[in-house]
């Protein structure tokens, strides 16, 4: 709103000129409230586009074990330090019964 | 004395590189059979379950300086490789980036600052034709750039090793790229992303070290959006042999004691070398990266083929 005050006809594009081509440096992070500065925290954001690599189907985040979940195969991924292992190896079995073959069903 | 010493040194690169020839050989008969999971790490054969482990601890071993025994090793030169690699990609801002074996984030960090600057260029071009803006135009101006500067770019960067990763997040905090980056722990070869997700699929100096490349393509190939393309940056075959006999003695004889005296680690770099002369030619790559199933592939030679790029599309 400063930036608008000081706006005034001749003015005015000189200072939507200055903000527009020297933004808010980006290496300056800015914002402090920004979830992925925490190195920690997950950023639920990942799961716009995460998958299980087994099954192919979206995941769920389970907050009180920092853990991601496949509910239908039975598999939780973990989360180190804000970063999800997503390798099947890495990953604990929730439930061991039945669909331990899963490898098969990654490869048409 | 010297002479002596130099000839043995060329007769056991000598037997070294006829080696390589065979090794050549064997490598094209791998992977066709998924019971019989005889592959190589370096010049030694191994199972594939042997390979992983090893090229972990390989990684393991130099992820904390791996950025400057990269400088050293290739005398810089693998950053101008780099930025080539975005040359050609040319993204725009709101591109969707997938770096697969990017643990240390070069082209994740070199994708931003390329968005950025394009983005600069997007504002200036705006800006001439808003010499007579409303009040309302330039108040909307101020709430987009505060948000979004990268127009919905993202960049994210998977690797299967969690110590590289930790060290390229570490990298980016220091360095300030905050937004725009997502760091994720996957194997090449089972994605953890949707299919049809990303406009551009890079991997930089990464393909060859994994165990079943075939495998890695048909997954670059299920996430990629149609019409995304696949941007791969590796060593290759050098076609100039003055300069492939200057480079195998600079690889073999230079490039371990590097690796020794910075990392303290021969064996890591002796297998880097080893698995650079492995990995197939630009022809034979570029054959694999068809059987994929991309379009339109193609290869740019870098520094006489010391490394290339290779480029592919989904249509």
């Amino acid at each position: 709103m400063l930036g608008l005050a000081a706006c005034r006809t001749g003015r005015r594009a000189s200072a939507v000129t200055r903000r527009l081509l020297h933004p808010a440096p980006h290496r300056a992070a800015p914002n402090p409230p920004d979830p992925t500065s925490n190195k920690k925290c997950f950023n639920p954001e990942l799961l716009s586009f995460l998958v299980c690599p087994l099954s192919h189907k979206p995941l769920r985040y389970e907050e009180s074990t920092n853990e991601l979940i496949n509910e239908e195969l039975g598999i939780a991924y973990p989360i180190i330090d804000g970063m999800p292992n997503m390798i099947p190896q890495d990953a604990r079995m929730i439930q061991k019964e039945k669909k331990q073959e899963e490898p098969e069903q990654s490869q048409h | 004395m010297a002479v002596v010493a130099n000839r043995r040194c060329v007769v056991g690169l000598c037997r070294r590189l006829c080696g390589i020839t065979a090794m050549r050989w064997f490598t094209r008969f791998q992977h066709t059979d998924r019971q019989r999971v005889e592959t190589h790490f370096g010049f030694e054969p191994v199972s594939e379950a042997e390979k992983k482990e090893k090229v972990q601890q390989v990684f393991d071993n130099v992820a904390l300086k791996y950025d400057i025994m990269n400088d050293f090793m290739t005398l810089g030169i693998h950053r101008l490789w780099k930025d080539s690699l975005l040359r050609l990609m040319k993204p725009y801002p709101g591109t969707r980036l997938l770096d697969v074996a990017g643990g240390t984030g070069d082209i994740a960090f070199l994708f931003l600052d390329y968005i950025y600057s394009q983005r600069e260029i997007q504002m200036r071009r705006e800006l001439k034709s808003w010499q007579n803006l409303s009040w309302l135009e330039i108040s909307k101006s101020y709430q987009e750039t505060g948000q979004d500067l990268l127009g919905g770019s993202h960049a994210v960067i998977c690797d299967i090793n969690q110590k590289m990763m930790a060290f390229g997040e570490k990298k980016a905090r220091q360095l300030g790229y905050t937004k725009g980056l997502s760091w994720v722990v996957g194997n090449a070869e089972e994605l953890p992303f949707f299919d049809d997700n990303f406009d551009i699929y890079t991997v930089g100096f990464g393909i060859r070290n994994m165990t079943n490349i075939k495998q890695a393509l048909q997954e670059a190939y299920r996430v990629l959006k149609p019409g995304g393309r696949f941007l791969c940056l590796e060593f290759s075959q050098v076609n100039n042999p003055l300069i492939s006999r200057i480079y195998d003695l600079y690889s073999f004889q230079v490039i371990p004691v590097l690796g020794e005296v910075i990392v303290g680690d021969w064996k890591s770099y002796q297998y880097l070398v080893e698995s650079i002369r492995l990995f197939p030619a630009q022809e034979e790559f570029k054959a694999m990266i068809e059987d994929a199933g991309f379009m339109k592939v193609n290869y740019h030679n870098l520094a006489s083929g010391i490394a290339a790029i290779h480029s592919g599309f989904k249509l």
